[in-house]
């Protein structure tokens, strides 16, 4: 009786609001012992009395899978189904970061998706530690901002499955939403502008090195606030894709140069960078050479994490990815999406891939028996080594 | 190279090819990769003991061909 959903409450997402966590997850939580003792009979104002006392977040952990007081509070807001006021009140409020991130979270699951772009984005300016307990019980350190990340860009989170929502730029397109805004913007175009004023002196002062390391004061406190360097940038590039797309007509030229600048020092980030959206910023860019490059690892880095569940799909990457792969298999289609291999900057790449491909033969792939080599295949897409 | 059979009494039987040195972890990867579940979502006991993911299947004495339970989280 205790566990029935509040009857006056709104069906989310087509279904008992309670239906959201996985009967398993559920189940656990309605036999745990914080459920049962602390979360009987709250209310909005006394949930909040137990969402200031949460000191870390995370879903089930151990074993026997025990849910987290922070997942046990979810579930409980799924059951009353608070008012979208409070639920907002719980995202702006400053002082409890954990009670922020209850928000958030609830806001994720039962939101629209306007409503979540709108109340979660502004929370990546809030860089505070979290506390998260992994699955295995032990404690590890996380950011609101990558939290928040997390829970836009992936569909699983804290053992709950997120509901879908769609990419921003998707909505940006139909006018939904407004480009976003970053924080950081006004720094960037300082920045941008220092750099012009540094190549006009350079242009007039023959002895004067470009120094990349004189770079703006506020950009070094800027860094210094900042605490994780991936982490910066991976917000950065996130900027970066939404600036190339936004003022198209007007400064493309502008915005070109920025991302060119941008490149020169932000490539190696670019690698790490996984978002899909990225992936289509990049063929406008003008380096093709080096995009193809990054382009291809990205894809293939994608296709690799695509859950591909049966295994010939698995097999048909691996031979779009290696020409040596597919002349011995004697497969001649070429997907349409692959590159033409006359121009001359992808053949260099090639015969880099090649050697690469060549070690990574030594994984095993390669092996006789076709069962084997498909469960190396499998193993090498998983990290794993191959079997001996 | 070792072969385990991952069943979970309901329909669904694994068969999954591993090293002696793999971990639990890995054995659920690659069962995941089989049955089309999570790989954390899968839990692998035999008879109330729950087998712990960071541990080889050569330290749990698994051998070629033992069958495991394949429950879930």
């Amino acid at each position: 009786m205790a566990n029935r959903t509040d009857p006056l409450a709104k069906s989310i997402h087509g279904t008992n609001p309670q239906n959201l966590v996985e009967k398993i997850v559920r189940s656990k939580i309605y036999q745990n012992t914080y459920w049962k003792e602390q979360c009987f009979g709250l209310t909005a104002e006394t949930l909040v009395d137990k969402a200031m006392e949460l000191d870390h977040l995370g879903g089930t952990f151990g074993g026997n899978r025990r849910p987290t007081p922070f997942i046990c509070l979810v579930m409980k807001m799924l059951q009353i189904q608070p008012d979208k006021d409070i639920v907002v009140e719980f995202i702006k409020n400053e002082d409890y970061k954990y009670v922020r991130i209850l928000g958030a979270f609830y806001m994720r699951l039962t939101g629209t998706v306007t409503d979540v772009y709108q109340y979660l984005e502004p929370l990546y300016n809030d860089y505070r530690k979290l506390r998260r307990k992994t699955s295995e019980g032990s404690f590890s350190l996380t950011h609101v901002d990558e939290v928040i990340d997390e829970l836009l860009t992936k569909d699983y989170s804290c053992d709950i499955a997120l509901p879908r929502v769609q990419k921003r730029w998707t909505l940006e397109t139909t006018g939904v939403l407004e480009p976003r805004k970053s924080v950081l913007d006004e720094d960037f175009e300082e920045e941008e502008e220092e750099k012009e004023e540094e190549e006009q002196a350079a242009l007039e002062d023959d002895t004067h090195e470009k120094d990349y390391h004189g770079r703006s004061p506020t950009r070094d406190r800027e860094r210094d606030r900042k605490r994780d360097k991936q982490y910066r940038d991976r917000d950065r590039d996130r900027d970066r894709d939404y600036d190339r797309d936004y003022p198209r007509g007007r400064e493309r030229d502008r915005d070109r140069d920025r991302d060119r600048d941008r490149d020169r020092d932000r490539d190696r980030h670019r690698l790490r960078d996984e978002r899909d959206y990225g992936r289509e910023r990049d063929r406008d860019r003008e380096w093709e050479g080096r995009d193809r490059d990054r382009d291809r690892r990205d894809r293939d880095r994608g296709r690799r994490r695509s859950r591909s569940r049966s295994r010939s799909r698995d097999r048909r990457e691996r031979d779009r990815d290696d020409v040596d792969h597919r002349k011995r298999r004697a497969r001649g289609s070429t997907s349409p999406h692959r590159r033409p291999e006359d121009d001359i900057n992808s053949r260099e790449e090639q015969l880099k891939k090649k050697k690469e491909k060549k070690e990574k033969k030594s994984d095993g792939t390669d092996h006789p028996d076709p069962e084997i080599a498909e469960a190396n295949r499998l193993r090498a897409s998983l990290g794993l080594a191959p079997l001996k | 190279m070792i072969e385990v059979v991952l069943n979970d009494r309901l329909g669904k039987k694994v068969r999954v090819k591993c090293n002696e040195d793999d971990t639990i972890g890995d054995l659920k990867k690659l069962a995941a990769a089989q049955t089309g579940t999570r790989a954390d979502k899968i839990r692998i006991q035999k008879w109330y003991n729950i087998y712990k993911d960071h541990i080889t299947l050569k330290d749990y004495e698994i051998h070629d061909g033992m069958g495991l339970e394949l429950y879930y989280n």
